[in-house]
C-alpha cells in the first residue's frame, strides 16, 4: 500500500495530534469520578472519527498504531499498550462497521466508538488483573461513554465543518 | 478514499445510546446476581467505602486467586487461597495493609484506609474459634 | 435532535457523577436478630453489633454518637473543638462539657502512670510524620526542642475551658476509641440491648453472651505472626490492645512504632510487644446534660498505651498498687506472655505458638 506524500504527512500530524490530546486529557482528572486505573475521556478517538471518514480504514489503523506505540514509549509503561491498543482497536472495528451505516451520523458512531473503547479497556484490565474484578466497571463506563461519544462526535463535527471545505479533503 | 458523514444528529443514534444503555443495565445487573452468593464456610468480604462489594469463599478455592480493589484513587492487590487473604500489593503510602501480612481466622480483617477497602474474614473453618480479634 | 443529545449527555454524566459517593455510610444490616453497622470513623474500621430487642435503634444511636465525636476530637479538621484548643494555644479555649471531661480523665489516667501516657505528645508526633503521609525520624535537635513542650502539667481544664501552653498541642487519639466504646455501652444499654460486641479496629466491648449463650470469645492478635496467641472469655467488659506492629515505618534498615515515649521523644522501646487491658463495664453512666461519661473503655485505652511504654517491671507494680480495677496481658521481647491473676481463669493461651505463659499475681 503506497502512500502519497500528502497523505503520509496528514497521517503524520494527525498521528501527532492524537498523541497530544491523549496527553492533555490527562489533565482532566477523570479518575475522581471513576476510579479505575487508566480511565480516560478519550479525546484521541475524535482522530481516529476524523481519520476513519477523511481518510479511510487502512490509513486511520496505521495512525491508531502508530499513536498507541508512541504513547506507551513516552508513558514508559507497556500496560498502558495493552489498553490503549485494545481500547483503540475495539473502538476502531466498531467504528469501521457503524460508518457503513448510512443512517447514522458522526455523534453514533463516535459513541458507538467510545462503548467499545470502553470494553476494550476493560478487557485489558481483566487480562491484566487476572481476575472478574474490572467487570463491576463496565456499567458506569458503558453509561460514561455515551457523555464522552457524543463530545467525540461533536468536536470531531467542528474539525469537519471547519475542513471540508479545504484541499485537505481531497485526495 | 473518503466517506461522507452526517454531522447532525439522528433518530439513529439515539438507537445506538439505547443500546448501549441496556447493555450498561444488563451487565450492572449481571454483577448484581453475582454478588448474592452467601456462604458460611470461611469467607472473605470485602468492603469498600463500609459496603460489602465482594465475597470469595475460601474453601472453595484450590489455588490462589488474585483480585484488585480500587476506590478513592488507590489500588488494593488481593490474594485469597484455601484459608487465607493477603494484600500482595498497594499503592497507599502507609503499606499497613501490605504489613498485615496473611489473614486466616475468622474475625481477622485487612484494611486500607487511604482506599477506605478492608477485607473481613467471616465464618469459621474451625467450630470453636473466636467471635472477634483484637490487637 | 440537538437538544434530545444534549439531555442524554447531562443525564450521562449525571449518573455517573452522582455514583462518587465518598463517605462513612453505615450499613445497616439484621439477620438472624442482629443489628449491625459498619463505619470508618477516628481512623480505623468499626464494626457494631447488637443482638436482639432494640438492636437497630442502640446501633443507630451509637454510630451518630461516635460520628459526632470523631468530628469533635478529629486533630486534623480544622473545625474540632481539639483543633480550636490547639490553634489557640496559650489562651482558655471554652470547650464542650463532654470534651472537658474527656481531657480531664486524659489528665488523671496520664498523672497515675507517671506521664507515661500524655496527650500533649502531639508536637513529637507531628514531627515523626505520623499524622501525615511522610513518616521521617526527626533530628536530635528538634527534639530538644519540642520535648519541653510535651507535659500535661502545663496544660489546665476547667471551668469550661481548655488551656494549653504556647506551641504546646494536645492529640486524644491515644484515648478517643476507648471513650468511643464508652458511649456505644451507653447507647446500648439506653436502648435496653442485652447482648452485643462493639469492635473499634483491635479495641473490644462486649456485652452480655454470644448467640450460643457462652461468654464472648475473643482472639488476641500475635505481634509476630497471623493466628491468636490468647483467647479471652468475657462478658460485659473492655479489650484494648496496644503494641508497636500495629503501625510502623522502616527507614534505613531500622523499624519505628507509633507508640511514642512522652519522656524521649522516641518509639517506646521497654520490652514488651503488646499490651492489653481488660476491665469490666463500670454501668450506664450519663452526666447531667446527656452526654456519655468516660469510663472503663477510656481508662484501658490509655493504660495499654502508658504500660506499653512503662514497661513490665513498672506495669506490675502499677497493677499492683496503682488503685485501679483492671487485667493486663503483656508479651515481652523474649517470649513470654504474663497474664494477672483477675483473668488468668477466662485465659487461654494458644499452645501451637512458641510462648511461655505465667501468671501474675
Amino acid at each position: 500500500m503506497k502512500l502519497t506524500t500528502k497523505q503520509l504527512t496528514l497521517c503524520a500530524v494527525l498521528t501527532a495530534l492524537a498523541l497530544a490530546l491523549s496527553y492533555v486529557e490527562n489533565f482532566l482528572p477523570l479518575f475522581l469520578v471513576i476510579p479505575l486505573p487508566g480511565i480516560k475521556l478519550g479525546l484521541a478517538n475524535i482522530v481516529t472519527v476524523f481519520a476513519l471518514y477523511a481518510l479511510g480504514p487502512t490509513q486511520a489503523l496505521l495512525i491508531l498504531i502508530a499513536r498507541c506505540s508512541l504513547g506507551a514509549v513516552f508513558a514508559g509503561n507497556l500496560n498502558a499498550l495493552l489498553f490503549s491498543l485494545l481500547g483503540g482497536l475495539s473502538a476502531m472495528v466498531t467504528m469501521i462497521f457503524l460508518s457503513r451505516w448510512s443512517r447514522l451520523s458522526i455523534y453514533g458512531v463516535s459513541m458507538g466508538g467510545a462503548a467499545a473503547h470502553n470494553c476494550g479497556q476493560v478487557a485489558a484490565a481483566l487480562i491484566s488483573l487476572g481476575n472478574t474484578a474490572p467487570l463491576a466497571y463496565l456499567p458506569v463506563l458503558l453509561t460514561v461513554s455515551l457523555f464522552t461519544g457524543a463530545l467525540t462526535g461533536y468536536l470531531s463535527s467542528l474539525l469537519f465543518r471547519a475542513l471540508g471545505h479545504t484541499n485537505l479533503m481531497k485526495q | 478514499m473518503k466517506s461522507s458523514v452526517k454531522l447532525t444528529p439522528t433518530r439513529w443514534d439515539a438507537l445506538v445510546a439505547a443500546v448501549i444503555l441496556l447493555l450498561a443495565l444488563v451487565c450492572g445487573g449481571g454483577y448484581w446476581v453475582h454478588t448474592l452468593s452467601a456462604g458460611d464456610v470461611l469467607t472473605a468480604v470485602v468492603s469498600v467505602d463500609g459496603r460489602a462489594t465482594d465475597r470469595v469463599s475460601l474453601n472453595a478455592l484450590s489455588g490462589t486467586e488474585t483480585r484488585s480493589y480500587s476506590n478513592n484513587g488507590y489500588t488494593v492487590s488481593v490474594a485469597f487461597s484455601a484459608g487465607a487473604v493477603r494484600v500482595v500489593e498497594s499503592d497507599c503510602p502507609n503499606q499497613d495493609c501490605v504489613h498485615t501480612g496473611a489473614v486466616s481466622g475468622a474475625g481477622r480483617s485487612i484494611v486500607c484506609l487511604p482506599a477506605r477497602i478492608s477485607i473481613q474474614l467471616t465464618g469459621s473453618a474451625v467450630s470453636g474459634g473466636p467471635d472477634v480479634i483484637i490487637g | 435532535m440537538k437538544r434530545v443529545f444534549f439531555c442524554l449527555a447531562i443525564l450521562a454524566l449525571t449518573v455517573s457523577l452522582s455514583g462518587c459517593g465518598a463517605g462513612s455510610n453505615p450499613t445497616s444490616g439484621g439477620g438472624d436478630q442482629n443489628a449491625t453497622a459498619e463505619i470508618f470513623a477516628m481512623d480505623t474500621v468499626m464494626k457494631l453489633t447488637a443482638c436482639g430487642e432494640g438492636g437497630e435503634e442502640a446501633v443507630i444511636a451509637a454510630t451518630s454518637a461516635i460520628q459526632k465525636l470523631d468530628r469533635a476530637l478529629d486533630r486534623t479538621d480544622p473545625n474540632s473543638e481539639v483543633s480550636a484548643i490547639n490553634a489557640e494555644a496559650g489562651t482558655a479555649v471554652a470547650v464542650s462539657n463532654q470534651v472537658l471531661s474527656l481531657v480531664r480523665a486524659a489528665l488523671e489516667y496520664g498523672s497515675a502512670t507517671g506521664g507515661a501516657f500524655d496527650i500533649t505528645v502531639a508536637p513529637v508526633m507531628d514531627a515523626w510524620g505520623f499524622t501525615s503521609e511522610e513518616k521521617q525520624v526527626p533530628s536530635q535537635e528538634t527534639l530538644h526542642q519540642l520535648l519541653p513542650l510535651v507535659d500535661s502539667g502545663l496544660l489546665s481544664a476547667g471551668g469550661g475551658t481548655v488551656t494549653l501552653a504556647e506551641g504546646q498541642a494536645m492529640d486524644l487519639g491515644g484515648i478517643a476509641k476507648g471513650y468511643a466504646s464508652d458511649c456505644a455501652e451507653e447507647a446500648l444499654r439506653q436502648a435496653g440491648v442485652a447482648d452485643g460486641v462493639i469492635w473499634l479496629g483491635g479495641n473490644v466491648y462486649v456485652q452480655g453472651s454470644s448467640p450460643d449463650g457462652d461468654p464472648w470469645q475473643i482472639g488476641i492478635q500475635d505481634p509476630l505472626g497471623d493466628d491468636s496467641f490468647a483467647l479471652l472469655q468475657l462478658t460485659d467488659a473492655y479489650a484494648i490492645t496496644s503494641g508497636g506492629y500495629q503501625r510502623y515505618f522502616e527507614q534505613d534498615g531500622k523499624t519505628y512504632h507509633h507508640i511514642i515515649d512522652p519522656a524521649t521523644g522516641y518509639p517506646a522501646d521497654s520490652g514488651l510487644i503488646s499490651v492489653t487491658v481488660v476491665a469490666d463495664a463500670n454501668g450506664p453512666d450519663r452526666s447531667p446534660d446527656g452526654y456519655c461519661l468516660p469510663g472503663s473503655g477510656t481508662m484501658c485505652d490509655a493504660f495499654s498505651t502508658a504500660l506499653f511504654v512503662m514497661g513490665e517491671a513498672l506495669a506490675i507494680d502499677f497493677w499492683r498498687n496503682g488503685g485501679y480495677a483492671f487485667d493486663m496481658v503483656l508479651v515481652t521481647d523474649d517470649g513470654r506472655v504474663l497474664v494477672t491473676g483477675g483473668l488468668a481463669g477466662n485465659f487461654q493461651g494458644n499452645e501451637a505458638l512458641d510462648y511461655t505463659y505465667e501468671v501474675i499475681r
